[in-house]
């Protein structure tokens, strides 16, 4: 029981712990102009990990995400001279409909979630990589601050992205906290069975969790491809592990049910301060790979609820 | 009406079918496609991810499925290079000795890969998806992100040296492949998998060790990543991290296509031979008839949905997630 | 003679039931015991404490008058203990020797690889042991259910060549799927098996066990409530014993069964039909009625109910709610239409467990809470409390996670869930499984309470001592079509025995 209990506040006691860690190995990392830009670096993969957090909340899982950005870097690009800031309009819009094709494969044809999105994402990468003709593209930086210039300046020391990122988490937060579709989220993940015998209409959800997800994937996209003004395919590479890492060791299970976008952020801040202090510890960014690795091991054998498998397969 | 042709007849001959029609549409678009040499090329490119195949439809048939391909070539493919160097640069010296080691460090990582999903009893795909980034990460941290080269012309003759028109590699992937034949078959555990993948729960009131079976299933899919890693450094000549890109994804398109159902239990090895050759066909295909190649993960991706949409009785599924 | 095998006083609790209450139970050797009682009387509990599958926490298994404790069942068939399984538990999609000797192939394997030839020569002889002439290399799936059985049975008589001393080998329902001269094929071959094996005999159909058995166990409620000699033994007396004690009225509710609204049909079905399920179903529930399904597991009961709530369609027919007919079969649309459904699996499907007791109430019903979508949680709360008190659901507020309530308590929730919604149309299924005794009372009370009010219920009853107490009507199903209509008013209802009649 105390286990229980104590599990929940887990993912802030170890992000407060590392903080702490970190600021004894250097005082500097304290100071709140530090903290403000690492919450800020992490902002794009941030937003990733929100969409992601919706479908693994209901007990699936997108491994399109990073593809789905990976094309909206090379679309936000080519659409920029025709559309100017409706570019960003398109983009979430081309995004939310991959992710809504993953939600129907999953839920109408009744094709598993991992694969589902990998095929979908194999569809993203190919759309990106015909739409850029396998190069990378960049922005004309006179149109790019016009249209675009608002999401990389800085109000009051604190950097647009950032608030952006907190901006669509308190939007995440209202609509699964004060939504009748964030609590009947909840109900698929903690109980899909139950859901179905209340009279939900379930698969209806789940694709818009999927379709979330890809929005999402595609914010992240769009502000990644503004912050380095310009797009390729193969640019938000990378992405997929520490996204899938920040939503599972901020707390939201593998089995869905528990946790929740603001557990994402608690997961994003860990990712953000590991990363920080992988540096101070001279590890380089390549071999982070094994430990973000190692790390999701360890998140998803602590979290997952095993009352909820009959078998693991 | 005479039931000549069963549903599940169909079912079983229709991956068959769809490569032999694949061939004749690419044959009459143009001509060029029907040769020997158009042939050995699809043979070349097919060669790793057959392995890749092989080892993953152990898993598949089982129920579960293995995400670690790309790590798991990744790491193979650059500890044999190292140590190919290592031993001398040469398989007519004690480099030889790289080749069996690299077979063992492939079955090693399968086991840690099966260990963590069955003793941290986390779903396989997540297990093997966690593996896999490992495994990218080690493969850096061998490589520091270099290329490695390996030029020992006598390996890199599975290359150039060719027998009835194939190089050599394409007949050691098919001696492998009757291994793996034989392994589904004749050996116990080969029959284990299908017994674990029709029902896991039965086999267990039976008295399998069902935890057992599944970490040796990770293990030798385990050493057939690593073959597949040393046919893709026989292939360029080069070891790397990226040796394994997109083998995941064209692996287990390959399986599910072939006509191994993702619930478990049924398919094997020459399923996955047809799913290789299908994917391999029409990627050569696409090209040509002068179709850009990087369509091919979007066709990949809806073949996949394709396939297991037709191979699923989905009356039989509660829900999926 | 000292029995071979010997349960005694065994206990087995499980969180919140005690599903074997001190149970004594004895085989001799060569004997063939028969094993009765309800859903749910503790029969299948028993079978797996005995094959293995669970391990007794009170009492002692005794073989040849040692004490064992089985670990698993692997375990309990080195002691020749083997259970047949319902044709289901062979693997299907492997051939009929593998399945024999799954989990045992190593004898087989020469220098690593397998020796079919082998294993087919060894499955021959256990078939030939079940007079089955089959190549042992056919694929499980393309046999028929009674040849499954008997591979079934084959498998289990390979402990005869693997251990050395008696065997006994449990027999679960396994004249179900089989006809009648497939019966008695099995049945002789049981018989002539008794030589080197002791079986026990699990069925529904009692003039078998009669039949086939020497001596009987009735279980009622975890207890074996009677063990009589087969010669002596007649259906009747057995049902009665594991039915237990007469129909209590008060238990019930039955002075507060008040007649029906006869003018006002909630629920009609014409004549619907759904594959394998059900055929040819016609039936009324009428405002303030309560109407009970009463058949055996698989007689469709269940999946009426399922099509009455939308979960699935019939291919024929129709149905009409308050009076207009149904098109599109959604549970949403029919949530909308005023059916409100009451599953069987509580903590499943009755209950999310994890979420609080105003999420439960209000999750089918979220629309009415909400404007634009956003939840109005202020009214919810409300809502939760008004319906806490009302029902008096014992939680410690409205945001008590329903997974830690009682089970009397989480079927209040699920209850109220469709009540506060005004849903006037209920679907009972087994509502009161797995309840205590108290917790049972509150629902027949609850049931009563709806009546009044003038709410339908279809219910699915757990006993048919329950189905007769509650009900205005009972309609009797059997293999999916209705075979005979009961009234029941107070004071002239049915006896369980013109029930049981047209069960089965």
């Amino acid at each position: 029981m105390t286990m229980d209990k104590l599990k929940k506040h887990f993912p802030w006691i170890t992000l407060i712990a590392l903080i702490g860690l970190v600021g004894i190995m250097d005082p500097n990392f304290l100071s709140l102009t530090n903290l403000i830009r690492l919450a800020a670096d992490i902002s794009t993969l941030f937003i990733m990990a929100l969409g992601m957090t919706f479908v693994i909340y209901i007990g699936g899982i997108d491994l399109s995400s990073q593809s789905v950005a990976n094309m909206t870097t090379v679309l936000a690009t080519l659409m920029l001279p025709i559309l100017g800031v409706g570019a960003a309009l398109f983009c979430i819009l081309i995004g939310f409909g991959f992710g809504f094709v993953s939600g129907f494969v999953s839920t109408k044809l009744k094709v598993p979630s991992f694969i589902s999105t990998l095929a979908v994402g194999g569809i993203a990468l190919s759309l990106g990589q015909y739409a850029s003709g396998q190069r990378a593209l960049y922005m004309n930086a006179e149109m790019r601050d016009q249209a675009f210039g608002w999401l990389v300046g800085n109000t009051a020391g604190i950097p647009h992205e950032l608030i952006i990122a907190l901006v669509l988490l308190a939007l995440a937060y209202f609509v699964e906290r004060r939504m009748t579709i964030g609590r009947a989220l909840k109900s698929i993940g903690a109980g899909e069975l139950a859901a179905v015998a209340s009279g939900l209409q379930v698969d209806r959800f789940k694709m818009f969790a999927f379709a979330l997800s890809g929005a999402f994937a595609a914010i992240a996209g769009l502000m990644f491809a503004v912050k380095l003004s310009g797009g390729s395919p193969v640019i938000a590479n990378g992405f997929l592990l520490p996204a899938i890492v920040a939503v599972l060791v901020g707390g939201t299970p593998l089995t869905g049910g528990v946790g929740g976008v603001l557990n994402t952020f608690i997961g994003a801040m860990i990712v953000a301060v590991v990363r920080t202090s992988m540096l101070y510890l001279e590890i380089k960014a390549t071999d982070q790979q094994i430990f973000f690795g190692i790390v999701l091991i360890v998140a998803i054998a602590l979290t997952i609820d095993r009352s909820k498998m009959k078998t693991v397969k | 009406m005479s039931n000549f042709v069963s549903k599940e007849k169909l079912q079983k001959w229709a991956p068959l079918l769809v490569l032999i029609a694949l061939i004749f549409v690419f044959s009459f678009a143009n001509s060029n496609f029907l040769s020997i040499r158009n042939f050995a090329r699809i043979g070349i490119a097919s060669t790793p991810a057959l392995m890749i195949a092989v080892g993953v439809t152990y898993i598949i048939i089982m129920g579960s499925i293995d995400l670690s391909m790309e790590g798991a070539v990744a790491v193979s493919a650059v500890l044999f290079a190292t140590l190919f160097i290592a031993f001398g640069g040469s398989l007519a010296s004690w480099a030889w000795l790289a080749v069996p080691v690299t077979l063992i460090l492939g079955s090693l990582f399968g086991l840690i890969n099966g260990l963590v999903h069955v003793k941290l009893k986390i779903p396989s795909f997540m297990a093997s998806l966690s593996m896999g980034f490992v495994g990218i990460g080690l493969s850096l941290l061998v490589t520091g992100g270099d290329r490695i080269r390996v030029e020992d012309p006598l390996f890199r003759s599975l290359l150039t040296e060719r027998y009835f028109g194939f190089p050599l590699m394409v007949h050691c992937a098919l001696v492998a492949l009757v291994i793996g034949w034989f392994i589904q078959c004749y050996t116990r555990i080969g029959r284990n998998f299908y017994a674990v993948g029709g029902g896991e729960d039965l086999a267990h009131a039976s008295g399998l060790n069902v935890q057992k079976v599944r970490v040796l299933g990770f293990m030798i899919a385990g050493v057939f990543y690593a073959l597949g890693a040393l046919f893709a450094v026989a292939q360029i000549g080069i070891a790397e991290t990226a040796t394994g890109y997109n083998l995941m994804f064209v692996s287990i398109t390959s399986v599910v296509v072939g006509g191994t159902a993702l619930w478990g239990g049924n398919g094997g090895v020459w399923n996955s031979l047809i799913g290789v050759l299908i994917v391999n066909v029409i990627n050569n295909g696409m090209i040509v008839v002068g179709l850009p190649r990087y369509l091919q993960d979007g066709v990949l991706g809806l073949l996949v949905i394709v396939a297991v949409v037709l191979s699923t009785d989905r009356k039989s599924l509660a829900f999926v997630k | 003679m000292i029995p071979m095998f010997e349960l005694k006083k065994v206990e087995k609790t499980f969180p919140g039931v005690r599903a074997l209450k001190g149970v004594d139970f004895e085989i001799k050797r060569g004997e063939i015991v028969g094993l009765v009682g309800e859903n749910g009387a503790g029969k299948s509990t028993l079978m797996k404490v005995i094959y293995g599958a669970y391990q007794h926490d009170g009492g002692e298994v005794l073989v040849d008058d040692k004490p064992v404790r089985f670990e698993n069942p692997r375990q309990a068939m080195e002691m020749g203990v083997g259970m047949v399984f319902q044709e289901q538990s062979l693997i299907s999609n492997l051939t009929v020797m593998e399945n024999i000797f799954l989990g045992f192939e190593q004898q087989f394997v020469r220098f690593g690889l397998m020796d079919w030839k082998h294993m087919a020569e060894a499955a021959r002889f256990q078939l030939a042991k079940v007079k089955l002439d089959i190549d042992p290399a056919t694929t499980t799936s393309e046999l028929s259910f009674a040849q499954r059985q008997l591979v079934e049975l084959a498998k289990v008589l390979t402990l005869e060549e693997r251990v050395d001393g008696d065997l006994v080998i449990l027999l679960d329902e396994p004249t179900s799927v089989l006809a009648k001269e497939e019966v008695e094929l099995l049945f002789k071959l049981v018989r002539e098996l008794t030589e080197r094996a002791s079986f026990i005999f699990v069925s529904h159909r009692m003039d078998e066990v009669i039949e086939l058995s020497d001596r009987i166990y009735v279980m009622k409620d975890g207890e074996v409530v009677d063990s009589l000699k087969a010669d002596d033994a007649d259906v009747d007396d057995i049902q009665h014993k594991m039915v237990g004690r007469n129909v209590d009225k008060e238990y019930y509710r039955e002075e507060k069964q008040k007649p029906f609204n006869k003018d006002q049909v909630l629920v009609e079905l014409d004549g619907i039909s759904r594959a394998s399920s059900y055929k040819d179903i016609s039936l009324k529930l009428h405002a303030g009625e309560v109407l009970c399904l009463v058949g055996t597991e698989g007689s469709g009961r269940e999946a009426i109910i399922r099509t009455i709530f939308g979960l699935n369609r019939p291919h024929l027919g129709q149905v009409s709610i308050k009076g207009e007919q149904v098109h599109t079969f959604k549970a949403n649309e029919m949530v909308d239409r005023g059916v409100g459904y009451i599953p069987r699996e509580r903590k499943i499907e009755g209950i999310v467990s994890g979420m609080n007791v105003y999420e439960n109430m209000t999750l089918s019903q979220m629309g009415r809470h909400s404007r634009f979508g956003v939840l109005n949680l202020a009214g919810e709360k409300k809502l939760a409390r008004k319906w806490i008190d009302r029902l008096s659901i014992k939680a410690s507020s409205e945001q008590a996670d329903c997974g830690n309530l009682s089970g009397g308590n989480q079927q209040k929730v699920v209850l109220a869930k469709w009540r506060s919604g005004g849903s006037n149309i209920i679907l009972l299924d087994h509502p009161t499984r797995g309840l205590d005794i108290g917790a049972k009372e509150d629902v027949y009370e609850m049931v009563r309470e709806m009546s009044d009010e003038g709410v339908g219920v279809i219910l699915i009853a757990d006993t048919l001592e329950e189905a007769i107490g509650l009900s205005h009507s009972i309609l009797v199903l059997k293999d999916g079509e209705i075979t005979k209509r009961f009234d029941c008013e107070p004071g002239n209802k049915p006896s369980l025995y013109d029930l049981v009649h047209y069960m089965v």
